[in-house]
Parts: structure tokens; C-alpha cells; sequence
């Protein structure tokens, strides 16, 4: 180059130039309210209720860039994804999904913003790189530039979510009213991992989206004919048949998450939301004419279906250079 | 280090230096529902490039969420996000990082 500035580091790769921006750590966001649920289908205490369970964590932070999150676990044995981001005016809120019901131990988000957009500093000495424009920074030494410890390809979750062989699905024959799950939703042996030695399970913080997501049902309908017959001399006659129907459906819905293994990066799921509905019916016709039963915790949110299902990547940095 | 850059915090410990390796920010844009975009930036040529893609404001319980593909092109200058081929896509944030090939 004619002018300017680069530094390279010890593999002989560009790390700081005036021509591209360097990620700067923003702060850690502020964790405000967390929900959770869905260690069991609601309102179903039959077979197969069993859930893996999910906390929803809320975080805020102020910045006029587009911060990128890393997660940085404190329980590694859990599940993480960043299911949303958004702004309002400088505000941005994310919202972190991790398996299980307990709010204790929630994730630690850590936050990067490109050189422009990071905070001013009151330090006095340091370094800084600016574009050939003269007033874009690339580079502050005092904002915390970030280094990464690796980074691979997050491989695609497996199609199919569900910890039971096979995807579920609808089956008639069944008894009127007969509602029990044979189907395991949960979703914990459902992953597939990439190999990455890099990682460790007390410092290592992640950014990687979770895009994929599904919805599965199982559901059963059952039926039976009923009919009053008398037994006369000449023969049975029968009369006021009437047929009963019923129809039981669960259902649960999936966002990709993520687990850090010492190295080991997983690509898998977790229940994000779910339901159960039941409804019994007699037609009409019968002496005691059209009775109905029905329940419903909840609509499925769409045609069952894995989306989003591709591999994507994934960058690991070690948290306590931030602390 | 007997050579390299070391650039050291207000308090003597060390920042950032040349034994570190980074992902560079090339641009940060967020593409608005069922839209396509595509930008170049020359001074990410023959690089490698990776793209975060964010949800925004994702509805998770009332449709799908389709999010759009990103295609990486001309000697990695070209940054080309679309919906997926048939479906609508959600609103989403792209993060272009590169690092030095």
C-alpha cells in the first residue's frame, strides 16, 4: 500500500488496516426478565408429557452501531440460541433461549461493535487507525479490540427434532377418546457436532444465530360406532346408531440451539413452545343427540416442518479478556 | 515477542497484538422483509468472508420464518442476500466479517 496502516500477525494475516473496521467490545448486556415453561406439554400429564424445558432471557444494550452478541454459557451442559434481535431507537434487546426450567445460571451476553460505533474513551493514550477519510476509526487499542480463539462451520441440526425414531405423525384407528402420546418430543439426542479443540467449558463465549426451526404433531383420532339393539323372536334389530369421533393432537415447535462441549460445538434443538388439544364428538342422531367435549391449550403455528435447516458459521473468542 | 505490535490496556496489560487473530467487520446492514440486496465492497477482495444472519422481531408462535440466503461472489467483494427460491423471508440483520485469506 501507498499510505496508511496494517499490522499482520504472527500467520502473516492482515489484523488491523485503514480500510476495514475492527470489532471493539461494546459492554455486557444488562439481563432483565426471564421466563420459562414447557418442561411438559401444558395441560397433557399423560405419556410422554416430558420436555426439555426452555428459559427465555431478555437483554438490553444502547449503541448506535449493530453489536454482535457472543453467548458466553455459565451452565455448558445447557442448550443456547439467540432467537431475536431488535432495535428501538439506540435500544437493542435480544432474546436468548436455553434448555431447561431453571432461570438461575443465565448466560452471560458479551457485546462487539464496529471502531466507529464504540464508545468514546476517556484514556489518554493508546492507539488509533483511522480510514484514508481521516474521520472513520478502524481501530481503537483502548476500546477493547476483539480476538477470536476459532471458528468453523455450524453444522445443520438434524431434520427431524424429535428424540422418538422417526417424525411424528397422524394415525386413525384408535379407540374414541383415546389420548395418549407414544411420541418423545424431547430433543436433547438430536444434534450434530463439529470437532473444534479450541473449545472449553469455563471461558469460551460463542455468536452463531439460530435460524432453523420446526413444528411437529402427533395426533390420533379415534372413533366408535354405538347402536340400540333388542333381541326379538324373529331377529336383533338395531336402530339410533350413531358414530363417535375424537381427536387428540400434541404438538411442539423448535428454534435451534447450541451446546459447547470441551471440543465439541453442537448444533441441535430445543422446545420452544407447545400444545395440546383434544376433541370428542357424537353426530347426530342419537337419543341423546350431538354432545361435543373439546380442549385446546394452543394452535399450531404452522404446517409441521423443519425451516431454515442449513449449516451456517459460528465464531468462539475467550470471554475473560473482556471481563 | 522479539518483533510484532503489542498495544497494551491503560493499566500495562496487554490489549491486542500481532500474536492475535481477528474477524474484521466488513459492514452491518439490516434487509427489511421478502427484500433483496446486494452491495460490493472492494476492500474485502480475496479475503474469506463469513455472514451473520440475525432475526429481527421474529413472530415464533404465528408463521413461518423463512430467513433470506446470502451468496458470497466476485472475489468475495459482492455480498447478495435474497429470499429463499419460492418462499417469503423475515426481516434480518447481516453482519460481513472477513478475515485475511
Amino acid at each position: 500500500m501507498a499510505y496508511g496502516f496494517e499490522a499482520t500477525n504472527n500467520n502473516g494475516k492482515v489484523i488491523i488496516n485503514d480500510t476495514i473496521e475492527n470489532l471493539h467490545f461494546l459492554g455486557k448486556a444488562s439481563r432483565g426478565s426471564a421466563s420459562s415453561g414447557f418442561g411438559t406439554i401444558p395441560n397433557y400429564s399423560g405419556a410422554n408429557t416430558a420436555l426439555d424445558g426452555r428459559v427465555i432471557h431478555l437483554y438490553t444494550i444502547t449503541c448506535t452501531g449493530t453489536p454482535l452478541a457472543f453467548i458466553k454459557p455459565t451452565d455448558y451442559a445447557r442448550w443456547h440460541g439467540l432467537i431475536k434481535q431488535s432495535v428501538s431507537s439506540t435500544t437493542w434487546t435480544f432474546e436468548v433461549m436455553i434448555s431447561g426450567t431453571s432461570t438461575s445460571n443465565p448466560p452471560v451476553l458479551y457485546c462487539f461493535v464496529n471502531a466507529n460505533n464504540a464508545p468514546s474513551s476517556s484514556e489518554s493514550y493508546g492507539m488509533q487507525v483511522f480510514k484514508a477519510n481521516g474521520s472513520t476509526k478502524t481501530f481503537d487499542s483502548r476500546k477493547q479490540p476483539l480476538a477470536i480463539t476459532g471458528g468453523k462451520t455450524a453444522l445443520a441440526p438434524p431434520s427431524d427434532p424429535t428424540d422418538s425414531s422417526g417424525t411424528p405423525g397422524t394415525t386413525d384407528g384408535h379407540a374414541w377418546n383415546h389420548a395418549t402420546n407414544d411420541h418423545d418430543f424431547r430433543s436433547h439426542t438430536r444434534y450434530n457436532t463439529t470437532s473444534d479443540s479450541s473449545i472449553n467449558t469455563s471461558t469460551t463465549m460463542f455468536a452463531c444465530s439460530s435460524l432453523a426451526q420446526g413444528v411437529y404433531k402427533r395426533q390420533m383420532e379415534g372413533h366408535k360406532f354405538s347402536e340400540t339393539c333388542v333381541n326379538l323372536l324373529i331377529g336383533t334389530f338395531c336402530f339410533n346408531g350413531q358414530h363417535h369421533y375424537s381427536t387428540a393432537l400434541w404438538y411442539v415447535m423448535y428454534r435451534q440451539a447450541f451446546r459447547l462441549r470441551a471440543g465439541n460445538f453442537d448444533s441441535g434443538w430445543n422446545g420452544y413452545a407447545a400444545g395440546y388439544a383434544f376433541s370428542s364428538a357424537a353426530e347426530d342422531g342419537g337419543w341423546f343427540g350431538n354432545t361435543n367435549t373439546t380442549y385446546n391449550t394452543g394452535s399450531l403455528p404452522y404446517t409441521p416442518k423443519t425451516i431454515n435447516s442449513q449449516n451456517s458459521s459460528y465464531i468462539i473468542a475467550d470471554s475473560s479478556r473482556y471481563n | 515477542m522479539s518483533y510484532g505490535l503489542s498495544v497494551f490496556k491503560a493499566d500495562g496489560s496487554l490489549g491486542f497484538s500481532t500474536a492475535d487473530i481477528t474477524w474484521q467487520t466488513v459492514a452491518q446492514f439490516t434487509v427489511a422483509a421478502n427484500a433483496s440486496v446486494s452491495n460490493t465492497y472492494s476492500e474485502a477482495a480475496g479475503m474469506t468472508i463469513i455472514v451473520q444472519r440475525q432475526l429481527v422481531n421474529v413472530p415464533p408462535t404465528s408463521q413461518e420464518d423463512f430467513v433470506p440466503n446470502v451468496t458470497v461472489s466476485n472475489n468475495s467483494q459482492t455480498i447478495s442476500v435474497a429470499p429463499q427460491s419460492g418462499k417469503s423471508s423475515s426481516q434480518c440483520i447481516i453482519h460481513v466479517l472477513a478475515q485475511d485469506s
